[in-house]
């Protein structure tokens, strides 16, 4: 169970990934991962979770929180690769039509911004 | 067909994962399908979260009791405290959830009152049911049916 984290080649888009269960053992590095990167003026966040496998109230409060902090400083966090449980979570309660959501994390990589904040 | 398991733990997150196995387990064995199982593993997480948070106010104060009873119908689950009563059922539904062309806005900022544990119990589950008294403590009893899933 881990959190990682890359930035994208030529674009200002870093790249989250979460690997395990967003539970109450890995959000709290998912949300410290989040904040390190907006603390430091990173607000474009591309955030893969292709290789989570579970995701409780506390993951989608950790995201949204991030999501929120990034649109309020002009930027986005998108999301990639949800499996179709976490699909359904998030439709549940509204998210899907927060997020932009891209199906394939290759697809999202591909679309990310050119650098153009100076 | 009767069966019921009994796990208690103390009332930390880092049992939260404990609790969830152990449903998980009887939900496989119950018959249930990935997905349902994964849903039951939701509802206790979220509920557990409340017992934590709300009925004991922080970790380490009591302990949670959690058991299963399989029967030919249903699958039920108890889950058990000492602490203060916090009943679901007189949380509203987060206001913004309830409106079909809620705003990014206001979907995200419900988040401040909280209430997504709850919305997910009271949809993933068929019934749900809160009962306190002084003996018992609190219970919230969450049933799946078999032939529902």
């Amino acid at each position: 169970m881990s959190v990682w984290q890359e930035k994208l080649p030529q674009s200002d888009v870093w790249l989250v990934g979460v690997d395990g269960r967003l539970d109450q053992t890995l959000n709290p590095k998912l949300e410290e991962v989040l904040n390190e990167l907006l603390d430091n003026d990173h607000f474009n966040l591309l955030v893969d979770l292709s290789r989570t496998t579970y995701i409780n109230s506390g993951g989608l409060r950790c995201l949204v929180s991030a999501w929120r902090r990034a649109k309020a400083n002009e930027g986005s966090l998108a999301l990639c690769g949800l499996n179709s449980r976490l699909q359904e979570i998030f439709s549940m309660v509204g998210f899907d039509k927060v997020f932009e959501i891209y199906e394939d994390c290759s697809q999202a990589r591909s679309r990310a911004k050119p650098q153009t904040r100076s | 067909m009767v069966d019921e398991r009994v796990l208690t733990v103390p009332g930390s997150y880092k049992e939260i994962r404990r609790i969830c196995e152990f449903v998980a387990a009887g939900a496989a064995q119950a018959g249930f399908d990935e997905t349902t199982i994964f849903h039951l593993e939701l509802c206790c997480d979220e509920a557990s979260t409340n017992i934590i948070e709300h009925a004991y106010g922080e970790e380490g104060v009591g302990n949670i009791v959690i058991r299963y009873r399989l029967s030919d119908d249903d699958f039920t689950i108890v889950m058990q405290d000492n602490g203060q009563a916090f009943d679901p059922g007189a949380v509203p539904p987060p206001p913004a959830i309830a409106k079909n062309e809620a705003s990014a806005e206001e979907l995200t900022s419900q988040l401040r009152i909280g209430g997504l544990g709850l919305h997910f119990i009271r949809n993933l589950m068929d019934e749900v049911h809160f009962t306190s008294d002084r003996r018992q403590g609190n219970q919230l009893i969450m049933i799946k049916k078999l032939n529902a899933s």
